[in-house]
């Protein structure tokens, strides 16, 4: 779906590196959700601090092998949402349709480095970029640095290594 | 053990947290056929402001950005009060406040840039693209634990 909509060749480099962006095509169903969305990230947010993955201790435990709470969190939400997609796939046609047009990515090991990065990051701060922006939310005022980390993270990869993005 | 103490108070066990964040990606793929994702939403306001995009501030990821912390709010309802301590990590900076921000901020910044170069982070990698059954997702999952679990040996145990 993501390549059949191609700039004509006429417009300049510029404008086709704009529209070359697979998110543009492939995100045309999210605007139906609109500002329903801030359900699922209170939701997300809620199951996020009830599970204890908002505080830095125990991520950093989870780390040292001296709390299992999360590998436990992770590991039943993997099987929920696995079990969960397997039941829409196959009961709702129209669902199964749009979960089948998600970019599955390519094995590229160049990525695990950016997981390395992440993970160093990861025990650093004890944060996820979902769990710093809860924290702010639960009144830990010290979320805001790695907020500030994450944006200026994301911006420097958009300016590094824009071709990484183009060639997706 | 009221209804109040267990939504607004109490944290809880690994399973029901698991559940909640489970169904949470089940419902948002059944609602809005979206896949669940947190560093994509902030790739995608950052975008904005970039204008690299044609995401706006109406779309869904900017609202579901917005939900996280209001969710944090609600969870710890019941003894909700502004802190500035942060775990352990107030030791590691020896109490000094900008050397732990210098800290965070650093992290942050590794874990902004990591997530978009692995093309996603905890939520999206690690629980939807397992749960697809993506090998990717599972090496880059496999890479997150393997540098933290020794990242943090390393600030810990051995300095």
């Amino acid at each position: 779906m993501a390549k059949k909509i191609i700039a004509p060749k006429k417009t300049i480099n510029k404008e086709i590196r704009l529209t070359s962006q697979p998110k543009i095509q492939t995100k045309k169903s999210s605007y139906h959700l609109g500002f329903l969305a801030i359900f699922f990230g209170i939701a997300f947010g809620f199951f996020l601090s009830k599970s204890r993955a908002t505080d830095f201790d125990t991520i950093l435990n989870m780390f040292l092998f001296t709390d299992f709470q999360l590998y436990g969190v992770i590991a039943v939400a993997i099987a929920v949402t696995a079990l969960g997609l397997f039941l829409l796939h196959r009961n709702q046609k129209s669902i199964a349709k749009q979960i089948d047009q998600w970019e599955n990515p390519v094995i590229d090991r160049k990525k695990m480095i950016g997981g390395f990065v992440f993970g160093i990051g990861w025990a650093l701060a004890g944060i996820c970029p979902g769990t710093a922006i809860t924290q702010l939310g639960e009144g830990k005022w010290s979320a805001i640095f790695p907020i500030f980390g994450l944006i200026v993270g994301i911006f420097a990869y958009f300016k590094l290594m824009p071709e990484v993005k183009r060639k997706k | 053990m009221n209804l109040y103490q267990i939504l607004f108070v109490q944290t809880w066990p690994w399973w029901a947290g698991g559940l909640g964040l489970g169904l949470t990606a089940v419902a948002l793929a059944w609602v809005a056929g979206e896949k669940l994702g947190v560093s994509g939403c902030l790739s995608a306001a950052c975008s904005v402001v970039l204008k690299k995009n044609k995401e706006t501030f109406s779309s869904w990821p900017i609202w579901f950005l917005i939900g996280l912390p209001l969710g944090g709010f609600l969870a710890n309802l019941g003894h909700w009060n502004w802190t500035w301590l942060y775990g352990q990590m107030d030791a590691l900076s020896l109490g000094n406040f900008y050397l732990k921000g210098f800290f965070l901020f650093i992290g942050g910044a590794l874990v902004g840039f990591g997530a978009r170069w692995a093309g996603g982070c905890t939520s999206g990698h690690s629980i939807l693209g397992i749960a697809r059954g993506n090998k990717m997702s599972i090496l880059v999952t496999v890479a997150f634990l393997v540098a933290g679990i020794v990242t943090a040996h390393f600030l810990y145990k051995v300095l």
